[in-house]
């Protein structure tokens, strides 16, 4: 799709909704960390958006739709008497980063379209 | 699969257990000196106990990661009474000791506080998401 220069939704398009999917995939694993805050043996799961990008890139470099991705538990610390793995500062500094970025990914659509609109109304939009 | 309205269940379920916990602190605190009880014997402390419940068990393996608390119920901590020399007290016993319940207060309020901070955490949760839900609105305006 992307490269023939005259698709009205391409790859920038399917990349902010990829991304915008993942962010939200991502909010409610921290919500769902911050809610089993205090039940024992719970393991605290995150998003690798780390080890995600790579492997995303090698996918859309290869010409695949992206995969399932699966969610990172992280391990309890060793002072964890009951084996809970959630970091209440982390997963609060997480929310944050993570509204912020789906914000912007949100607003980056929107301009997205705002363009197309532009364009579509003979520069009168 | 689970959209941003889920998150709204999720950190509702916290709220809802972590208002629960205050309330059995709240109960434990208010009976510290409670002798006397429908099974009777002295107040025995309780302890809400928590589990998490996965949110979508159809869904995809993300959305199978996601798991919403549930309160399991109350349990009775089994840690014995305290006793307590006072035999002007009308449940001492004829060498004039009283069964008091065992609670520690600094640990009812150390949990107290854990208990607040947990629900802010997800009352701001709500917030994050209430915030992100209008700005996905918003797309296309």
């Amino acid at each position: 799709m992307a490269g023939n220069g005259i698709s009205l939704f391409d790859g920038l398009h399917q990349g902010l909704e990829r991304a915008l999917d993942l962010r939200r995939s991502q909010h409610i694993l921290t919500a769902g960390n911050l809610a089993n805050a205090n039940t024992p043996g719970y393991r605290a799961k995150e998003l690798p958006f780390d080890e995600m990008l790579t492997s995303e890139i090698a996918a859309v470099e290869r010409g695949e739709s992206a995969r399932d991705i699966q969610a990172r538990e992280l391990e309890p610390a060793p002072w964890s008497l009951d084996g809970n793995s959630v970091n209440a500062e982390r997963e609060a500094v997480k929310l944050t980063e993570n509204t912020v970025l789906y914000n912007a990914l949100a607003m980056g659509a929107s301009r997205r379209l705002q363009m197309l609109r532009f364009a579509a109304s003979d520069g009168k939009g | 699969m689970a959209d941003l309205l889920d998150t709204f269940n999720v950190a509702a379920s916290g709220l809802a257990a972590e208002r629960l916990r205050v309330q059995t602190i709240a109960t434990n605190l208010a009976n510290a000196h409670t002798t006397r009880t429908e099974e009777g014997g002295p107040y025995q402390r309780r302890v809400p106990v928590f589990k998490a419940s996965q949110l979508d068990v159809f869904g995809n393996e993300l959305d199978r990661a996601v798991s919403s608390v549930q309160v399991e119920g109350i349990s009775v901590d089994p840690r014995p009474p305290q006793r307590v020399y006072d035999p002007s007290h009308p449940d001492a016993g004829p060498d004039g000791f009283v069964l008091m319940p065992d609670i520690n207060v600094m640990q009812e309020m150390v949990d107290l506080m854990s208990a607040n901070r947990t629900y802010e955490a997800n009352a701001a949760a709500v917030e994050a998401t209430r915030d992100m839900a209008l700005r996905a609105l918003d797309i296309g305006r």
